[in-house]
C-alpha cells in the first residue's frame, strides 16, 4: 500500500512524538479508577476506625493506619460516608451549595470514597468545583527561578523581574546539589528587589532545606514530599510520622510548608500495588491533612509523563488538584512541569487550571527560558509571557500576571544582580564580576552569560555554612552595601517568621508585607456575582499589554 | 534527542513483554491473580536470565583508599543490557572504569540487589567503597557520585536525565568520582538538561524501573559484580 501523505504530516506532529500507553491496571497506569481500587467502607468501634476500605485495622499499612488515625473526622464519617457519591459530588459542582459543606462532608470520608467521588465529575464540572473550593479568593501563581550555571547574578535577575511580573513565590534548585545555599541567598535578594512581599525556598534535598530555612536562607519550603504506597515511602528512607516530625521542625521555626505529592510517583518507582493514581494520591493528600501542614503541590508534578500517557489522565491531575482544595488544603497546582512536544496540548492543559484559578495555577511558571530550567523544563517558561498575557486579557481571567515594561524589567535585573554581587563581596564568596552583572541584567539565559568558576562557588558555599552565615548576615550586607531598601524587605521577610500570620491556610503577602489567606481573603465564590471577580486597577493592568495599536 | 519512534515502540514491547513475564510467573508462584500482589516487597530474585553467567563472588570490603565502587542496579546486564537510550550497559561501565583509573584509583564494580533507588545504590556504594567514595547507577543510565558520609538523597553529583547521557560523560563522572576520591578540589560537570526529556521517556524510564524494582530484594547484601 503506498503511504498517505496525509497520514504522514500527521506522522510527524509533535503530539506524535510524545508518549503514550493504554491502560495497565496491574502496574497502575490507570487513571482514576482501577479494578483494584477498594470499594469505600468504614467501621469506627469505641472512638477508632477499625476497618477502612475493606481492610481491618490489623492489616493496615502505615499510610492506612496514619490516614484513619489523623485525616478523617470521626463525627462526620457517619454522614459521610452513607451519602451516596453521586451526591457529594454533585454538591461539588453545584453553586448553591457553599464551600464550607463541601469542606464538612469530605472531612468524613476515606480515601476510596472521595475517589468514587470525584469519578462521577467531568472536567468542566471539576472547573466549577474548583472554582468555589479552593482556599484563597485572590487567585496567585508562582515561578521557578533556575539556571544551567546555578550563576547567583541570573539568579537575582531573574527573580527580581519575575517578581515584577507578579509571581507571589519564587522557587529555585540546583544543577550541582552543593550549590543550594548560594542559590537560595540569591533568590531571596533578587525576589525583594523586584516587589517586596515575594515569598522564595529552595528545593534541595530534605534536610539541607530544612537548614537553609532555619538560616533564614528561604522564607518557606515545599519538598516535603510524601507517597500513596508504603514501598515507595520505605524506599525513600521515610514514613508519614515522619514527615510530620520534618512539619513540625519547620513550624517551630515559624515557616511556611507545603507538602509536595502528585500521581505518577508511585508508578514510576514500580510499586503502585494496582492502584489507580487518584486513589494513590488522595492517600497522599489525607496523610498530608493528618501531618497538619497547611498545603500540598500536586497534580502529578514532576511524574506528569505518566497519568499523561493514559486515557484520562490530564482529567485526573485536576480530579487531584480539586481533592485537595476540597480537604481544604492549599493547592499549588503543578503545571510546573514539561510533558509534551504540542503547545496545543500543553495550553489545553494548563486551562484547567488557569480558567477556574487556583492558590498557585503554576508551582511553578519557568521564569527562564525552559533549557534554563533545572527542574528538567516547566509547562510555560519565559518565552510564553506575552501569551500568557493575552490570554489574560482575551478571557478576563486573573492568571496571576501582569505586562512589564522592557526598562522596568531591565532596571530591577540590574540592581538585584549588583546587591547579590554586594554581598556576595561582603561576604566573601566568589566574586560576581561587572561583566557578570552586565550580562545577567540583559541576558535571556545562560546561554548569554560568562562561564562562573563553580569550583570556587561550590567551595564558598561549603565555608559559608560551615561559618554559620544566617540571613540576618544577609540583611547586614545589604545595608552596608547601600541597598537600603533590600534590606528593609529581606528583614521584612524574617520578621513573618515571628509574626506567623502566614503560618494560615494559602498565604501570600502583598508588597507591603500584608498576609492575604484562608482566613482574611476566603473564597466565597456561589455563582455569579460572587467571589473573586476580574476588576478595577488589577483588570486595567492586565488589559494594557505592549504590543497595542495606538489610536491617537 | 528524539530516538526513532520505531525503536521507541519497540523497547516499549520488549520491556512490557520480559514485565509480563515476570508478573504471570510470580502470579503462577503466588497462586493468585497476575500482577504485583500487594505487600509482596521481596519477590524472589529470577534464576533463568543468570545462567550463563558465573555465580556472583560474595562481596568481601577492601580498605585500600585508592578503591572506587561503581554500585548498579538489580536488573543491570541481566534482564536489562542497555540504558534508555540504548547505550550498551557493558560499555557504560567500562567507561565509568576508565575514567577511574586514569586518575590513577582502582575501579570496583558491585551489584546491589537491597535497593533500585540510585541515591541508595549510589550510598551504597560509598559506604563499601575503601576510598567513602562510590558510583551509584541505575540500569536505565541514571547515576550519581556518592559519599559515604553524605545523606542518601544528598550527592556530590547527580546526573537525572539518562536519555541525554553518552560514553563520554560516564567517562568523566568515573574521573570526578576517582577525584573525589583523592580528596581534590572537583569541579562538577556541565548540567545537561533538555526539556523534552520527560515527555519522550517518563513512560519507558517507568517500565525499566518496574523492572529493575521487581528484581530488589531488601534481604540481599551487594555482591561482586566482573
Amino acid at each position: 500500500m503506498p503511504g498517505s501523505k496525509r497520514f504522514e504530516i500527521l506522522r510527524n506532529r509533535p503530539v506524535n512524538k510524545d508518549g503514550f500507553i493504554r491502560e495497565w491496571p496491574e502496574l497502575g497506569f490507570c487513571a482514576m479508577r482501577s479494578p483494584y481500587d477498594p470499594a469505600p467502607s468504614l467501621t469506627i468501634e469505641n472512638g477508632k476506625i477499625v476497618e477502612m476500605d475493606g481492610k481491618r485495622r490489623e492489616d493496615f499499612d502505615f499510610i492506612d493506619a496514619f490516614v484513619a488515625d489523623y485525616a478523617i473526622r470521626q463525627e462526620q464519617a457517619g454522614e459521610s460516608m452513607s451519602a451516596p457519591e453521586l451526591g457529594i459530588a454533585r454538591m461539588m459542582a453545584d453553586i448553591n451549595v457553599p464551600r464550607a459543606d463541601v469542606v464538612r462532608m469530605v472531612s468524613g470520608c476515606t480515601p476510596a470514597k472521595l475517589a468514587r467521588v470525584l469519578d462521577y465529575l467531568n472536567v468542566v464540572e471539576m472547573m466549577m468545583a474548583m472554582q468555589k473550593m479552593r482556599v484563597r479568593r485572590t487567585p496567585s501563581t508562582q515561578a521557578h527561578i533556575t539556571n544551567r550555571k546555578d550563576d547567583p547574578a541570573q539568579i537575582a535577575a531573574d527573580a527580581a523581574e519575575g517578581a515584577l511580573r507578579g509571581f507571589r513565590e519564587e522557587e529555585t534548585t540546583v544543577g550541582v546539589a552543593r550549590y543550594a545555599p548560594l542559590n537560595a541567598v540569591a533568590l531571596l535578594i533578587g525576589s525583594q528587589t523586584g516587589r517586596p512581599g515575594v515569598l522564595t525556598q529552595c528545593a534541595v534535598e530534605e534536610a539541607t532545606e530544612l537548614a537553609l530555612g532555619i538560616r533564614g536562607f528561604t522564607t518557606y519550603a515545599e519538598t516535603i514530599s510524601v507517597y500513596g504506597t508504603e514501598r515507595v515511602f520505605v524506599d525513600g528512607d521515610d514514613t508519614p510520622y515522619s514527615k510530620a516530625f520534618l512539619t513540625s521542625a519547620y513550624a517551630s521555626r515559624g515557616l511556611k510548608t507545603r507538602f509536595t505529592s502528585g500521581s505518577g510517583s508511585e508508578v514510576l518507582m514500580g510499586c503502585a500495588e494496582q492502584k489507580s493514581m487518584l486513589y494513590l494520591e488522595i492517600r497522599c493528600l489525607m496523610v498530608t491533612k493528618g501531618a497538619g501542614t497547611q498545603g500540598v503541590q500536586n497534580g502529578s508534578v514532576s511524574c506528569v509523563g505518566i497519568p499523561a500517557a493514559v486515557p484520562s489522565g490530564i482529567r485526573e491531575i485536576l480530579a487531584e488538584n480539586l481533592a485537595a482544595a476540597c480537604l481544604d488544603l492549599e493547592c499549588a497546582s503543578s503545571n510546573d512541569q514539561s510533558f509534551t512536544h504540542s503547545d496545543m496540548r500543553r495550553t489545553a492543559r494548563t486551562m484547567l487550571q488557569f480558567l477556574p484559578g487556583t492558590d498557585f495555577i503554576f508551582s511553578g511558571y519557568a521564569a527562564e527560558p525552559n533549557y534554563d530550567n533545572m527542574f528538567a523544563g516547566s509547562n510555560f517558561d519565559a518565552e510564553d509571557f506575552d501569551d500568557y498575557n493575552v490570554l489574560q486579557r482575551d478571557m478576563m481571567v486573573d492568571g496571576g500576571l501582569r505586562p512589564v515594561k522592557e526598562e522596568e524589567a531591565v532596571r530591577v535585573r540590574q540592581k538585584a544582580a549588583g546587591a547579590v554581587q554586594a554581598v556576595f563581596r561582603r561576604l566573601g564568596l566568589a566574586e560576581i564580576t561587572d561583566e557578570q552583572v552586565e550580562a545577567a541584567t540583559y541576558a535571556h539565559g545562560s546561554d548569554d552569560t560568562p562561564e562562573r568558576d563553580a569550583l570556587a562557588d561550590v567551595l564558598g558555599a561549603d565555608q559559608m555554612m560551615a561559618r554559620g552565615v544566617t540571613g540576618l548576615d544577609v540583611v547586614k550586607a545589604l545595608a552596608e552595601s547601600g541597598f537600603q531598601d533590600i534590606a528593609d524587605s529581606v528583614l521584612q521577610m524574617l520578621k513573618q517568621r515571628i509574626t506567623g500570620d502566614y503560618l494560615q491556610t494559602s498565604a501570600i503577602l502583598d508588597e507591603n508585607f500584608n498576609v492575604i489567606s484562608g482566613v482574611n481573603d476566603p473564597n466565597d465564590y456561589q455563582g455569579p456575582g460572587t467571589g473573586y471577580r476580574v476588576g478595577g486597577e488589577r483588570w486595567k493592568e492586565i488589559q494594557e499589554i505592549p504590543n497595542l495599536i495606538e489610536t491617537d | 534527542m528524539d530516538i526513532e519512534k520505531h525503536d521507541y515502540e519497540q523497547l516499549i514491547a520488549e520491556i512490557a513483554g520480559i514485565l509480563r513475564d515476570v508478573l504471570n510467573e510470580r502470579a503462577q508462584n503466588a497462586g493468585g491473580m497476575p500482577g504485583f500482589s500487594e505487600g509482596s516487597a521481596s519477590p524472589a530474585p529470577r534464576p533463568a536470565a543468570a545462567s550463563s553467567k558465573p555465580t556472583p563472588a560474595k562481596f568481601s570490603r577492601s580498605s585500600d583508599p585508592r578503591e572506587v565502587i561503581i554500585g548498579v542496579g538489580p536488573a543491570f546486564l541481566a534482564e536489562l543490557t542497555a540504558t534508555l537510550n540504548g547505550l550498551p550497559h557493558a560499555e557504560v561501565l567500562r567507561e565509568i572504569a576508565a575514567g577511574v583509573e586514569e586518575e590513577g584509583m582502582i575501579p570496583r564494580a558491585v551489584k546491589v540487589y537491597k535497593t533500585s533507588d540510585v541515591a541508595f545504590i549510589g550510598k551504597e556504594a560509598a559506604e563499601l567503597s575503601g576510598s567513602g567514595v562510590g558510583v551509584g547507577l541505575q540500569s536505565k543510565g541514571t547515576a550519581v557520585i556518592h559519599r559515604k558520609d553524605l545523606y542518601p538523597l544528598t550527592n556530590l553529583e547527580l546526573f537525572p536525565q539518562a536519555p541525554l547521557m553518552t560514553l563520554a560523560h560516564y567517562r568523566q563522572i568515573g574521573q570526578n568520582a576517582a577525584r573525589y576520591a583523592k580528596g581534590e578540589r572537583v569541579k562538577p560537570m556541565k548540567v545537561l538538561n533538555d526539556p523534552m526529556t520527560r515527555a519522550s521517556y517518563q513512560v519507558k524510564a517507568a517500565l525499566m524501573h518496574n523492572r529493575e524494582t521487581a528484581l530488589a530484594d531488601t534481604r540481599r547484601p551487594a555482591e561482586d559484580f566482573a
